[in-house]
Formats: structure tokens, sequence, C-alpha cells
């Protein structure tokens, strides 16, 4: 190991005069061997083992059988009308979400933020609404509203307030100073100053946001149909508890579809914004 | 009129920026502020517009007392003074035309700027600012496109269209090579001259300053050390600025890299002139997006430059 780094540093002169990089310090090394041994003594402690996974491997297959997909229920009109309610759902939420998000984020950045107080306020306003995932919005909106898409929407639009203000608002923290002093040397106002100034420097960014929030209130739509926020998780429930898994697996391979080409074509709106 | 009377500024930090200076600026003046790194000029500068509030003394902008002044009177007091910075300071991304229009921002209520829907007298003052620095033809160009030159003229047509009665430039061609810098200067100063507006702009250099300044401001650790003319500005008072006698190395112009930017100016002032007579010759209206509206006899350009409530153009119906 030692001898041929020596004949190296021997032969060139540049490796010699270059400084040796430092042996790990003791603390890494302690650390490493701690991480090793936490880890080794939770998998004893729950009796960790991977024996089932090649045990039972065949009776998955039993149970897969039952997965294979029935396109023809993606044509009834109650699957039909629960994705397109869904698709809305994402939509109205997201427009929705992140224009909120986008007051909100303005008043949680110190570029601008009127004043300190504001500040502290909308900045602890987005942890709070970020503190709660999407399914405990869903069952508290549920509650509130009773089942439906209402309910459901409501828990979306919080659920994208929390993602896209804070998203934002970190947009905003890194905005180019300069022309924000132009708009206040030529005399603008605040309003004035965020957007002339802040939103079109934002702009590509925030967009790119809410198609991203889009995408995530398609999945978060199954979700917040299995707690009975209305559209295609609903369907879903339903064929659970009638075992129609092979309803179920058309609806998923469905979902990955569609996820997979919004995704690229939120993808190559993004690309263009920026 | 600006007139500075004993003013200091003490930064939150502690820093002193400036100190005890006096000042009087009359009307149309061309005053170029030279100093060292760190002796107070963009302090000075800033203090005019309330950019740096000032924290001793007595500073007076035209009838405005900047003391202990209001946000909406601050506003109004800016919405007279254009400003112009070493980095530009333009949103790249959009178009040349929308920076120019953030002049405009003043006479635009807060609900026709966030549509950035723009009255068309607006419009028009905007087309005359940017024919006026000669690039009227990149008016819907992306901001980023432009050379670093032109994007120091699009924020001097920005200022412009302010109809601004001052003008401030905080080191406006520190980022620009020896022609360009020139070119930007000749503009400031043609702009100085043609429309009466008070100017000060903060050089590092004291040739360019020579060349341009009808009146040379020195400073150094937030004093004024000199202030005269241009031909009064002899080597004394380069060493009293500089803190140093002129030496060889700042005379010779090629390998010196501190002053190899204005020497070389002046090396090539012919090349220079003939770029700022093309740069600048370009600004016809020929093959433009305008309407006849927009298209305004020299007359019309000219009265760009007169104050602010002669002709501010709002749309009554339009403010909410
Ligand atoms: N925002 C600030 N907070 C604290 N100190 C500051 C601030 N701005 C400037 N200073 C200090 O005030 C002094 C004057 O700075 P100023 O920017 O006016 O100098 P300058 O002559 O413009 O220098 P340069 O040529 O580098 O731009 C410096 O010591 C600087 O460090
Ligand atoms: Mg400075």
């Amino acid at each position: 190991m030692t001898a041929p780094t020596q004949a190296h540093d021997g032969a060139t002169g540049a490796i010699t005069r270059a400084p040796r990089k430092p042996a790990p310090t003791a603390f890494t090394v302690i650390g490493l061997a701690a991480v090793l041994l936490i880890t080794l003594w939770a998998g004893a402690g729950i009796d960790f083992t991977l024996a089932p996974l090649i045990h039972d491997l065949t009776r998955g297959e039993e149970v897969l059988r039952q997965f294979v997909p029935n396109w023809s229920f993606l044509g009834r009109d109650a699957v039909i009308t629960a994705s397109l309610t869904t698709l809305y759902m994402a939509i109205i939420s997201s427009v929705i979400g992140c224009a909120v998000a986008m007051v909100v984020a303005l008043l949680a950045s110190k570029v601008s933020a009127p004043n300190a107080v504001v500040y502290q306020v909308a900045k602890a306003v987005m942890s709070a609404v970020r503190s709660l995932p999407d399914v405990a919005y869903g069952l508290l909106f549920v509650a509130f509203v009773g089942t439906g898409a209402l309910g459901g929407m409501a828990a979306l639009i919080m659920f994208n307030i929390g993602v896209a203000a804070k998203l934002t608002a970190e947009s905003i923290d890194a905005v180019d100073p300069g022309p924000i002093e132009a708009v206040e040397a030529a005399g603008g106002n605040r309003i004035q100053r965020a957007f002339t100034a802040i939103i079109p420097q934002v702009a590509p960014n925030y967009f790119s946001y809410c198609f991203y929030v889009f995408e995530l209130n398609l999945r978060a739509s199954l979700v917040i149909g299995v707690v009975g926020g209305g559209g295609i998780g609903q369907t879903i429930m339903t064929e659970l508890a009638r075992f129609n898994y092979d309803n179920i697996s058309a609806v998923i391979v469905l979902f990955i579809v569609v996820v997979f080409v919004l995704d690229r074509v939120s993808r190559a709106i993004r690309r263009r914004l920026t | 009129m600006i007139e500075f009377r004993d003013v200091s500024v003490t930064y939150p930090t502690g820093t002193k920026g400036l100190d005890g200076v006096s000042l009087t600026i009359p009307e149309g003046e061309f005053v170029v502020i030279v100093g060292l790194s760190g002796a107070g000029k963009s302090t000075l500068v800033r203090s005019i517009n309330g950019l740096v509030p000032i924290t001793g003394g007595s500073l007076q902008v035209g009838e405005t007392d900047l003391s202990g002044i209001r946000r909406r009177s601050l506003r109004t007091l800016r919405s007279d003074i254009g400003m112009i910075f070493q980095g530009f300071n333009l949103v790249t991304r959009t178009s040349v035309m929308n920076n120019v229009l953030t002049g405009r921002l003043h006479s635009t209520s807060s609900l026709r700027s966030m549509l950035g829907w723009y009255s068309r007298a607006d419009k028009e003052i905007a087309f005359d600012a940017l024919e006026r620095v000669g690039i009227l033809e990149k008016a819907w160009v992306r901001a980023s496109q432009l050379s670093g030159g032109q994007q120091q003229r699009v924020a001097i047509a920005r200022a412009l269209a302010q109809q601004p009665r001052v003008m401030l430039a905080d080191e406006p061609v520190a980022s620009l090579d020896p022609p360009t810098a020139n070119a930007v200067m000749r503009d400031l100063q043609r702009i100085n001259r043609e429309l009466g507006i008070t100017t000060v702009v903060n050089l590092h250099f004291l040739d360019l300053a020579r060349r341009y300044g009808d009146r040379i401001i020195g400073m150094r650790a937030g004093k004024v050390v000199f202030d005269g003319t241009g031909a009064q500005a002899d080597d004394a008072v380069f060493e009293r600025i500089y803190g140093r006698s002129l030496t060889a190395e700042d005379v010779a112009a090629p390998g010196a890299p501190a002053r190899a930017g204005t020497d070389a100016g002046a090396g090539t002032d012919a090349g220079a002139g003939a770029d700022a007579s093309t740069e600048t010759g370009t600004g016809t209206r020929d093959g433009e997006p305008l309407d006849d509206a927009a298209s305004t006899s020299p007359g019309s350009v000219q009265a760009a430059g007169t104050p602010r409530v002669a002709s501010t153009p709002t749309d009554p119906a339009a403010t909410p």
C-alpha cells in the first residue's frame, strides 16, 4: 500500500509538493463505528431477518395473480368521473394554494416583508401549516365539511400552501437585491417592489414549484380519497373493501402513466421557464 | 440644489461612512466624487436619495429635508432622483422596456403596476428615454441579451424615464471596458448638458473625473479632502485623496492592472469616440415596432427633462 505511493511521489515532483490528504480523525472513526454498532443492535432488537423474503416468495405469486389489471374497469362512468374529479381537484387546489403561497412567501422573506413582526408571524404560520401532513388535513377537513371533493380540496390547498410558500420564500431570499434597490431608488412602493423586482426574478422557480405542487396533488389525491376527500382515492378504497385487486391495479397503472406523463410535461415547461 | 451641512453617517456596525461633510451642489452641475475604496463615496451618493439614512447634520435636497423624513415623502423625493448603479441592477430576465418602465412607477398606481399595465404616455416617455441613450431598437429585447455597456444605457434610460431633477451614479463605469466607460460617461455628460439634470457621479479614478466633471470632490475616510475643478486637481491633490504620491505605475498605461482601465481609456479616446458614435447613432426609429404616437419630434423628446410636476401623466380612472 505504502510502497507504490512512495514510488509515485518520487516519480512526479508535483505530487510531492501537494499537501498530503489528512488521515481520518479519531472522531470520524469512532463515529462510523458507533453508527455500525447502533444499526446492528437495532437489527438484533427487532429480530431482523430477510428469511421470509425467500421462504414466502412462492406465496406472493398467488397474490400477484389477483393483481392482473382489469382494464375494462377504467372505462366505467364512475371511474371516469372520479378520475376527472381528482384532476380538477388537483388543478383548483394548486391554483388557489400557489396564489396564497406567493402572498405568504412575500411576507415570510426578509427581502420583501414589510417589517420584522410580519416576517416572524408569517414564518410561524408557514411552519405551523407545514407541520401537518396531507392525510392529517384530509381527516381534519372531512370532519369539518363532510366527505366529498370540497374537504379534499381544502386539505390539498393547505398542504400546497405549506410546500409552495416555503420553497418560494427561499427563492425570494436568494433574489438579486440590485433590482429591488433600483425600484426603491425610483420611488416605488412595496407592492411595486414585489411585482416589478421580486416576482419577475422568482417567476421561473415559482412556476416550477406550482407544477411540482400539482404533481404532489395528483399523488396526494389517492390518500385524500382514502380518508373520504373524494376523487379516485375513494374509488380505490371501495374496491379495496371488495378485494377487487384487479381493478385497483388497473387504476394504479393508469396513475403511474398519468403522473409520469405530467411529470415529463411539467419538467419540459419548467425548462422553458428558466 | 443639494446642501449637506455637517452631515455624518454612522452605520449600525459603528463604521463612519461620512464624517462632517458640508457641500453645496447647485442645480445643473456635473459633480464627480473620487476617492479610495471605503472613502465614503457610495455613502455620500446614497444619502442624497435616502438609501442610506443620515445620522447627523442636515441634508437638504431641493425643498426636502432628509433628516427624519417619512417613508411617503421619501418616495416622493426619490421619484425626482434617478439612480445608476455599478452592477446596472436590471431585472435581466425581462425586456428592456419593462426595465425602463420601472422609472415610471412613481406615477403608476399599485394596481396598474401589478398588472404591468402602464399608460400610453408612460410608454412614450420610456421610448424617449431609450432613444436618448441610443438603444431604442433594443426595447423588446431581453435585458440579459445586452452587453454591459448597453445594459448600463438601459439603466440610464430607466433613470431618465423618471424625468428626474437629480441623477446619481454610483461607479457607473467600474464594470465596463475603457471605451465603453468613456461612451457611458459621455452619455451622462450629454444628458446633464441637454436636460440640465444635476448629476453626481462616483468614480474611482481621477483622470476620468478630470475629463468629465465640472467639479471634483475628493473624499478620504468619510471627509471631503478636495473640492474644486479638474484643473485644480494636481499631483498634490492626488496625494491628499489617495494618500500617496502619483507613481510611475499610475501613469504607465499597460501592465498596471489597477490603473489600466482609465489609462487605456485615455489612450484609445479616438476609438472610444467612434464606438460612441456608432452605438448612439443607432438610436433611429427605423424599423421599430412603434406606432405613430410614439414617434415624437425632437421638441417633445427634450421635454423628458422638464420637472415631473408639469408632465406627470396619470390615468385617474385607473387609480383605485
Ligand atoms: N451597509 C453598511 N454597513 C456597514 N458599514 C458600511 C456599509 N456600507 C458601507 N460601510 C462602510 O462605510 C465606509 C464607506 O463605505 P462606502 O461604500 O461609502 O465607500 P466607497 O468610497 O463607496 O468605497 P468603494 O469604492 O469600495 O465603493 C466603509 O468603511 C464601509 O466599510
Ligand atoms: Mg462604493
